[in-house]
C-alpha cells in the first residue's frame, strides 16, 4: 500500500465518493485514478458536475456530509519522505496535513478568507498554526508572503480587509495563505474562473513562477480547455464521476483519443476553423444534449447518449484502455478517433 | 436591408452617484450597429458593458448622449411613447438562473410578454408559445414546467423565447453564454444564429470570452473604464488590432493549443477605480507605451480606414502597429 514511485507526490487509485441521497446514491466520483508528479501539474477538465470539485474536496479530506470516500486509497508522499493514505487517514493526523502538506484555493477567495479580520492576521494565524513563530516573525513572513505573490505595497496590504482588495487581489492573497506553510502540493480549484482574462494570466503566470521557484506540484481543476493548455503537464479529463481520458497535454490536444474531449474541443469557437473564406460563420458542433445528473447514468458507456461513434458494444461499460503512448482512454473505439 | 444603421448611439454618458463619490460608468460611448448584424461589446469586468447596453434600452436613464434607433432619438420620447419602442428593445441576460421568475411556469414567462405585445387567447396562445418553445429547441411540454425544472442552458432558451415573444427588431445579449458550459454554449450560439438568420435580428451582444465575439460579431466595441478604446469590424481588430489594450486583452486570452506560441502581454495591476479615473488616457496605468502626454491628453476615437476607430495618440507609432502585428 505505501508504495509509490519516487517521482510522484500523490497517486489517487480507484478513488469513489458517494453522496447518499435517500434512496438514491450520487456516484458523484466513481473509481477515478491519476499520479501527480513532483513540481508538476495535472489539470482536471470536465463540465459542471463532472466530479471534480468532489475529487479534490475528496483529496483534502473536506467532504461534507452526506459526502463520505467509499472506496479507494488517495496515497500521499510527505514531506519527509513517509507515504501516508489519505483516505483513511484519522481526522486528527488529517489536521498535521491539511495547510502544512496539502493547501487548496477556490474560485470564490471569500471561501478560504474571513471577512472579519485583515490580510495579514489571517496569514499570521495559518502560520502559527503550523509553526512555532513569534507573531513578530511569523508577521514578517506573511509580509514576504504578499510580495511573493506581487502584491504592491505589501507592508500597508497586510492591515487591510479582503473587502478593500479586488477580485485578482483577493485571489493573490488567498493564494499567499495557502502558500504560507510552504505546501508540497497545491490543489487549485477554478482559481481562475471567475477572474478577467488580463488577471487570469496575471494568476497563471504567478503560479508557473512559484512552481519553478519552490519545486510545488499543483493539481489543477479547470473547464477551460485554454487554461489546460497553458499550465498542464499531464490532463485527466472527467465525465459523469469517472475519468475518461488521460494524457501528456501535448498528446491530449495533438489527437484526442475520447469523444468526449473531442467533442469539447470541437464546440469552442475558433474563427479561423468556424469561419469560411468570405469571412462567413459557419455552424459550430455542439455536443448534442445535456451532461446526464449522476443519479441516473445511462447504462453501458455514460456518454454513450450524445456520442456520434456509438456502437452496439457501447451498451457494455468500456474500461480506461491504453490507447497510445501514456494516454488513456475509456472508448472502445479510441483506435477509430 | 443589410448595411443601414439601425442603432447609432453617440456620446452616451451614464454616472451613478455613490456613497463614495461619482462613478461615470459609461463615459462618452459611441457605436453604430446596423441592421441585422451582431456587435460585440467586450471589456474587463466594471468597463461599463452591462451600464451602456442597458442605457441603449432606456432601461437604466442615460445622463447624456442620443440613441438613435430606427430614426427616433429614444432619449427625447416620453415614457408613454416609449412604450410603444419597448417590444421592439429586448434584452437577454446573463444569469440563466436569476432572470426567470421561479414561481411561473415556462409558458406564462412567454405569456407575460406576449400580453405586452399582441395579446393572443386560448389555442392561438397555445400555439404562439409551443412555436416559440420549438424555435428556440424545447420540447411543447417545457410549456407545463417550472424554470427550477431546467438545466442552466435550457434556462437561457427560455430567456431566449421570451425575448422573442415580442417580435423585437434589436436585442442586446448580456453575457448570454458565459454561464454556460461549453457544449451547451455552443448549442446556444448556433441558435443566436438561426435566429439571426431567419428573422433578419440586430444585435448587441456583450461579452468577456474574445473567441466566441471574434466568431460570432460582425463589428467589436472594446471598452475600458467606461470608454470606447477601439472599434471597428471583427476580422480587422482581431488579425490587428492597433490599441495597446485591445493588444494586451486578445493576447490574455488562453487558446486550447499548447504548442500555441504566443508572445504574451501581461498587464500588471488591476482595472483602476471609475471613482478616481486616471487623467488623459484611461489606460496610462497600465500602458507599456504610455508617455507623458497620454497624462494630457484624452484621446479621441480616430478613425484609421475601413471603419476601424481607434482612441491612442501612439496608434501610429510603429511599435504599437508592429505589436498588433505579431499576435
Ligand atoms: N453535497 C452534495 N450532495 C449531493 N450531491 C452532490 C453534493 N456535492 C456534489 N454533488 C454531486 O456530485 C457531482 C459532481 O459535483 P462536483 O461539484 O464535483 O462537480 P464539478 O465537476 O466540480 O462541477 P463544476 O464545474 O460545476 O464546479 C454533481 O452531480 C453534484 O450534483
Ligand atoms: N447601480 C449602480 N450604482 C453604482 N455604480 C454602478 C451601478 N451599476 C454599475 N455601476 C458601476 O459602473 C461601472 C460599470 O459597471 P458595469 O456596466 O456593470 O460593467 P460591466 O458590465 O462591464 O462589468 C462599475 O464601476 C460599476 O461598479
Ligand atoms: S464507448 Fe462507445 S458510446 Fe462511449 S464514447 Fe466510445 S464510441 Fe462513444
Ligand atoms: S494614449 Fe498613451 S496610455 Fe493610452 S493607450 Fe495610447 S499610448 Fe497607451
Ligand atoms: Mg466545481
Ligand atoms: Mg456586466
Amino acid at each position: 500500500m505505501t508504495e509509490l514511485p519516487d517521482d510522484t507526490v500523490l497517486r489517487v487509485s480507484d478513488l469513489r465518493t458517494h453522496f447518499e441521497l435517500g434512496s438514491r446514491v450520487a456516484k458523484s466520483v466513481d473509481g477515478v485514478s491519476f499520479d501527480v508528479r513532483r513540481g508538476e501539474t495535472l489539470a482536471v477538465v470536465g463540465e459542471s458536475g463532472s466530479g471534480k470539485s468532489v475529487t479534490s474536496l475528496s483529496i483534502m479530506r473536506l467532504l461534507s456530509s452526506p459526502g463520505r470516500i467509499v472506496g479507494g486509497n488517495i496515497l500521499y508522499r510527505t514531506s519527509q519522505g513517509q507515504v501516508i493514505d489519505i483516505a483513511t487517514l484519522p481526522e486528527r493526523k488529517m489536521r498535521a496535513v491539511r495547510g502544512r502538506e496539502l493547501a487548496m484555493i477556490f474560485q470564490e477567495p471569500m471561501t478560504s478568507l474571513n471577512p472579519l479580520y485583515t490580510v495579514g492576521d489571517q496569514i499570521v494565524e495559518m502560520i502559527r498554526l503550523h509553526e512555532p513563530l513569534s507573531t513578530a516573525d511569523a508577521r514578517r513572513r506573511a509580509r514576504r508572503m504578499l510580495e511573493l505573490v506581487e502584491i504592491p505595497a505589501a507592508d500597508r496590504r497586510l492591515d487591510e480587509y479582503p473587502h478593500q482588495m479586488s477580485g485578482g487581489m483577493r485571489q493573490r492573497v488567498m493564494i499567499a495563505l495557502a502558500l504560507s506553510c510552504n505546501p508540497n502540493l497545491l490543489i487549485a480549484d477554478e482559481p481562475t474562473t471567475a477572474l478577467d482574462v488580463t488577471i487570469q494570466a496575471q494568476i497563471l503566470d504567478l503560479l508557473r513562477r512559484l512552481q519553478r521557484e519552490i519545486g510545488m506540484s499543483i493539481l489543477f481543476i479547470t473547464h477551460n480547455l485554454g487554461v489546460v493548455a497553458e499550465i498542464a503537464h499531464d490532463v485527466v479529463v472527467m465525465y459523469t464521476g469517472r475519468v475518461v481520458e488521460k494524457s501528456p497535454v501535448a498528446s491530449l490536444f495533438a489527437h484526442q483519443k475520447h469523444p468526449y474531449t473531442r467533442g469539447l474541443l470541437a464546440c469552442i469557437p475558433n474563427a479561423s476553423r468556424d469561419r469560411g473564406g468570405a469571412g462567413e460563420r459557419l455552424r459550430l458542433n455542439p455536443i448534442p444534449g445535456n451532461v446526464p445528473p449522476v443519479t441516473a447514468l445511462p447504462p453501458g458507456c455514460s456518454f454513450a447518449p450524445r456520442c456520434s461513434y456509438r456502437i452496439p458494444q457501447c451498451d457494455e461499460a468500456p474500461p480506461l484502455m491504453a490507447a497510445g503512448p501514456s494516454h488513456l482512454s475509456r472508448c472502445w473505439r479510441h483506435e477509430a478517433l | 436591408m443589410t448595411g443601414e444603421t439601425l442603432l447609432s448611439v453617440q456620446g452616451l454618458t451614464k454616472q451613478f452617484q455613490t456613497r463614495n463619490g461619482t462613478v461615470k460608468a459609461v463615459d462618452g460611448v459611441s457605436f453604430d450597429v446596423k441592421r441585422g448584424t451582431i456587435v460585440g461589446l467586450v471589456g474587463e469586468s466594471g468597463s461599463g458593458k452591462t451600464t451602456a447596453g442597458r442605457c441603449t434600452l432606456r432601461l437604466v436613464e442615460p445622463n447624456d448622449g442620443r440613441i438613435v434607433f430606427d430614426g427616433v432619438d429614444l432619449r427625447t420620447l416620453s415614457e408613454r411613447e416609449m412604450r410603444a419602442y419597448r417590444s421592439r428593445l429586448q434584452i437577454i441576460f446573463q444569469d440563466p438562473y436569476s432572470s426567470l421568475n421561479p414561481r411561473l411556469r415556462v409558458d406564462q414567462i412567454i405569456g407575460e410578454a406576449l400580453d405586452i405585445h399582441r395579446p393572443v387567447r386560448g389555442s392561438a396562445r397555445r400555439d404562439r408559445i409551443a412555436e416559440l418553445l420549438h424555435r428556440v429547441g424545447l420540447n411543447p411540454d417545457a410549456a407545463r414546467r417550472y424554470p427550477h425544472e431546467f438545466s442552466g442552458g435550457q434556462r437561457q432558451r427560455i430567456g431566449i423565447a421570451r425575448a422573442l415573444a415580442v417580435e423585437p427588431d434589436f436585442i442586446v445579449a448580456d453575457e448570454p453564454v458565459s454561464a454556460l458550459d461549453v457544449s451547451v454554449q455552443a448549442q446556444v450560439l448556433n441558435l443566436i444564429q438561426d435566429l439571426q438568420q431567419d428573422f433578419g435580428l440586430t444585435m448587441l451582444f456583450i461579452a468577456h470570452d474574445l473567441s466566441v465575439v471574434e466568431y460570432l460579431c460582425d463589428e467589436v466595441v472594446v471598452m475600458y473604464l467606461g470608454r470606447v478604446m477601439e472599434r471597428g469590424p471583427s476580422r480587422e481588430i482581431y488579425a490587428m488590432p492597433r490599441h495597446p489594450y485591445t493588444q494586451a486583452l486578445l493576447s490574455a486570452a488562453p487558446l486550447p493549443d499548447p504548442a500555441a506560441d504566443r508572445r504574451r502581454i501581461v498587464l500588471k495591476g488591476d482595472i483602476p477605480s471609475p471613482l478616481d479615473p486616471p487623467s488623459g488616457c484611461v489606460f496610462r496605468t497600465r500602458c507599456r507605451y504610455a508617455v507623458e502626454a497620454c497624462a494630457e491628453i484624452v484621446p479621441p476615437l480616430e478613425d484609421v480606414g475601413s471603419n476601424h476607430h481607434v482612441a491612442c495618440i501612439r496608434h501610429g507609432d510603429p511599435e504599437v502597429i508592429s505589436q498588433g502585428l505579431t499576435l
